[in-house]
């Protein structure tokens, strides 16, 4: 029973985080979109060693915003400055969350809709003033349902911030939670939580890039670079102090990963079914190997050979459905948990269902049916003397 | 007396690499009924052989063999799983209990084969164990008996259904000489009561318990004592 519960729940499990992972990469990559490239700031390096895109202060809002007036390929703009771990206080209610300081075109830019409220304006961000929009995640983890989240005060890093919308879920872009993070005026962030400016003006972690299409994101990303040498002074031999990543290239680099990915989650499925179908097999036929004895036992009181038969295929067809129906639900089980875990699409594909349990059936019945026919048939005094 | 068992030119050859065995040799045999028999020899002499084939659990090459009147020789394997679950009863010398069943369920197995409802295999197989005396394992499992007790077990099931023969192949062979003379006085008694009982044994002291004592060499009955 348990080879027959572990051969299914595998199956299922397998072709479901199979799924899920194809379908969370598909979705990724498409929200990501074919129209958009992100400008970091450039690596700071210490020794050699690059501490990561976006760690040295080479960009500003300037930056930003000169390039949204004189690159006419880019139709839009958004700066943005962020850090992680920030300690947000609600009440009694202490989390860390990513802090987002931007401006109004983030909110297109990423399709941020409010399902409350709404996002800052623009006077907010003039003023710079302590008004948050915040993802979902953060809504359900500083307020109870069905609370309104409008108009409360939240503290940041210990200051005071008016909660003026919730987003809609939006999940992972560009492997970042959207839901998990805290946007306020990039004015307010710079100078309230950030407070290390450049000389030349707001210091900015990058800025997102979006054009009308993927054909005019080209022409964007060679103005954008020339315009960022001129701005930041770099000779012709200079490297760049600043990286453009275009999601048109990975797109494509995706799409072909995807299609192997497909393939994989295909032969896995494959060879789970067999390994299941194997395992499943051969515990029928030890079974019915052990109990040879117990066929002669049987057939020495009075039992036939048809209803020898009869019970060892009924015994085989009660393990297949009960064991495939357990394997199915652990399977599944599983899966869920995998998905919560690992943060991909929850989906069960029916056809590993039918798969999972038609196997059980199909090589319980068979791998239990064959030899008890052959051990039915079987001269009782043979059956007898096997031990 | 009528007739229990009456075999005529019996012969058993087995073969083994492409070559003939022998190892019955045209048996004559009778028994009455209410007889209480021992066939004795010593291994390799037949007896097993001769007991599988009185108790249909095997074939022989040729010959006639009628039991309580009715002739086997014609019968296909699933009359003659009906012969042994209607005519006789076995007790084997290592027990065969199945080990997952109870001592009761262990007696019920040939009466599921009669297709004897529920209710009524509870009670005879209950009655069948009283009989024995164990009417207070009911639900022990052949592991939790003693060799005597699973013996004892057996027999039981041997006679739930009321079988015209029981056929006892070495009966005390795994047990001590306590618990086999035990098992000799059930058998004694259950033949007082009327069973047919035949005892295959190579034990000198069981089979002088019986009435009727048969030799066997080398496949043939060497000679029949009373």
């Amino acid at each position: 029973m348990l080879g027959v519960v572990i051969g299914i729940s595998s199956v299922i499990m397998i072709t479901a985080v199979g799924q899920g992972v194809q379908k969370s990469t598909a979705s990724e990559i498409s929200a990501l979109g074919t129209n958009v490239m992100v400008v970091s700031a450039g690596a700071a390096r210490t020794g050699g060693i690059s501490l990561g895109a976006g760690s040295a202060s080479t960009l500003t809002w300037e930056d930003a915003q000169a390039i949204a007036k004189q690159v006419p390929a880019a139709k839009s703009v958004t700066a943005f400055l962020q850090r992680g771990q920030i300690q947000v206080v609600r009440g009694n209610i202490n989390i860390a969350t990513t802090l987002l300081g931007t401006d109004l075109n983030y909110k297109s830019i990423k399709s941020l809709q409010p399902q409350e409220g709404l996002f800052f304006s623009q006077a907010d961000l003039d003023a710079g003033r302590p008004v948050a929009f915040i993802g979902s995640k953060v809504r359900d983890e500083l307020f109870s349902t069905g609370q309104s989240a409008l108009g409360a005060d939240i503290r940041i890093r210990g200051k005071r911030y008016t909660v003026v919308g919730v987003a809609e879920s939006k999940g992972l872009s560009a492997g970042q939670d959207l839901d998990d993070a805290i946007y306020i005026p990039l004015t307010n962030m710079s100078s309230q939580i950030v407070g290390n400016n450049a000389l030349t003006g707001v210091a900015i972690n990058g800025f997102w890039v979006e054009a009308a299409d993927a054909e005019q994101l080209n022409s964007a990303q060679f103005q954008v670079t020339n315009i960022l040498r001129l701005r930041h002074g770099i000779k012709a031999s200079g490297i760049d102090d600043f990286r453009i990543t275009n999601f048109v290239d990975i797109m494509s680099a995706f799409n072909s990963v995807m299609g192997s990915l497909t393939l994989m989650v295909g032969a896995i499925a494959g060879i789970s079914l067999i390994v299941g179908g194997i395992g499943i097999a051969n515990i029928m036929l030890v079974s019915v190997m052990e109990r040879t004895r117990e066929i002669g036992i049987r057939k020495a009181v009075g039992a036939t050979s048809g209803s020898i038969l009869s019970q060892f295929l009924t015994e085989a067809i009660i393990i297949s459905v009960v064991g495939g129906a357990i394997g199915v639900g652990l399977g599944i089980a599983l899966a869920y948990v995998a998905a919560l875990l690992f943060k991909f699409p929850f989906v069960i594909p029916l056809w590993s269902i039918g798969a999972g349990f038609g196997l059980s059936l199909v090589v319980g019945v068979l791998a239990g049916g064959i030899p008890a026919r052959n051990a039915a048939k079987l001269n009782p005094i043979s059956a007898l003397r096997s031990d | 007396m009528a007739n229990m068992i009456w075999m005529e030119g019996i012969t058993q050859t087995f073969h083994l690499e492409g070559m003939d065995l022998p190892v019955l040799k045209q048996i004559d045999l009778s028994i009455e009924d209410g007889e209480y028999v021992a066939i004795m020899g010593a291994s390799g002499s037949g007896k097993s052989t001769l007991m599988n084939i009185i108790g249909c659990l095997d074939r022989p090459t040729s010959g006639l063999y009628i039991l309580d009147g009715r002739d086997l020789t014609t019968l296909d394997d699933d009359e003659l799983a009906d012969i042994r679950n209607q005519y006789i009863g076995f007790v084997f010398q290592q027990f065969n209990l199945l080990p997952r069943l109870s001592a009761l369920e262990n007696v019920m197995l040939p009466m599921i084969y009669a297709a004897v409802p529920r209710a009524a295999r509870l009670s005879a197989a209950a009655e069948s164990l009283t009989k024995v005396g164990l009417s207070d394992r009911l639900k022990s499992r052949p592991s939790q008996l003693s060799g005597g007790q699973q013996q004892r077990v057996a027999i039981a099931r041997a006679l739930v259904n009321h079988p015209a023969l029981v056929l006892a192949d070495e009966p005390t062979g795994a047990l001590d000489s306590k618990t086999s003379h035990e098992i000799m006085d059930l058998l004694t008694a259950l033949n007082q009561q009327g069973t047919t009982i035949a005892i295959v044994t190579h034990d000198a002291t069981v089979a002088a318990q019986t009435k009727r004592v048969i030799h066997m060499q080398d496949g043939v009955i060497l000679e029949v004592e009373k």
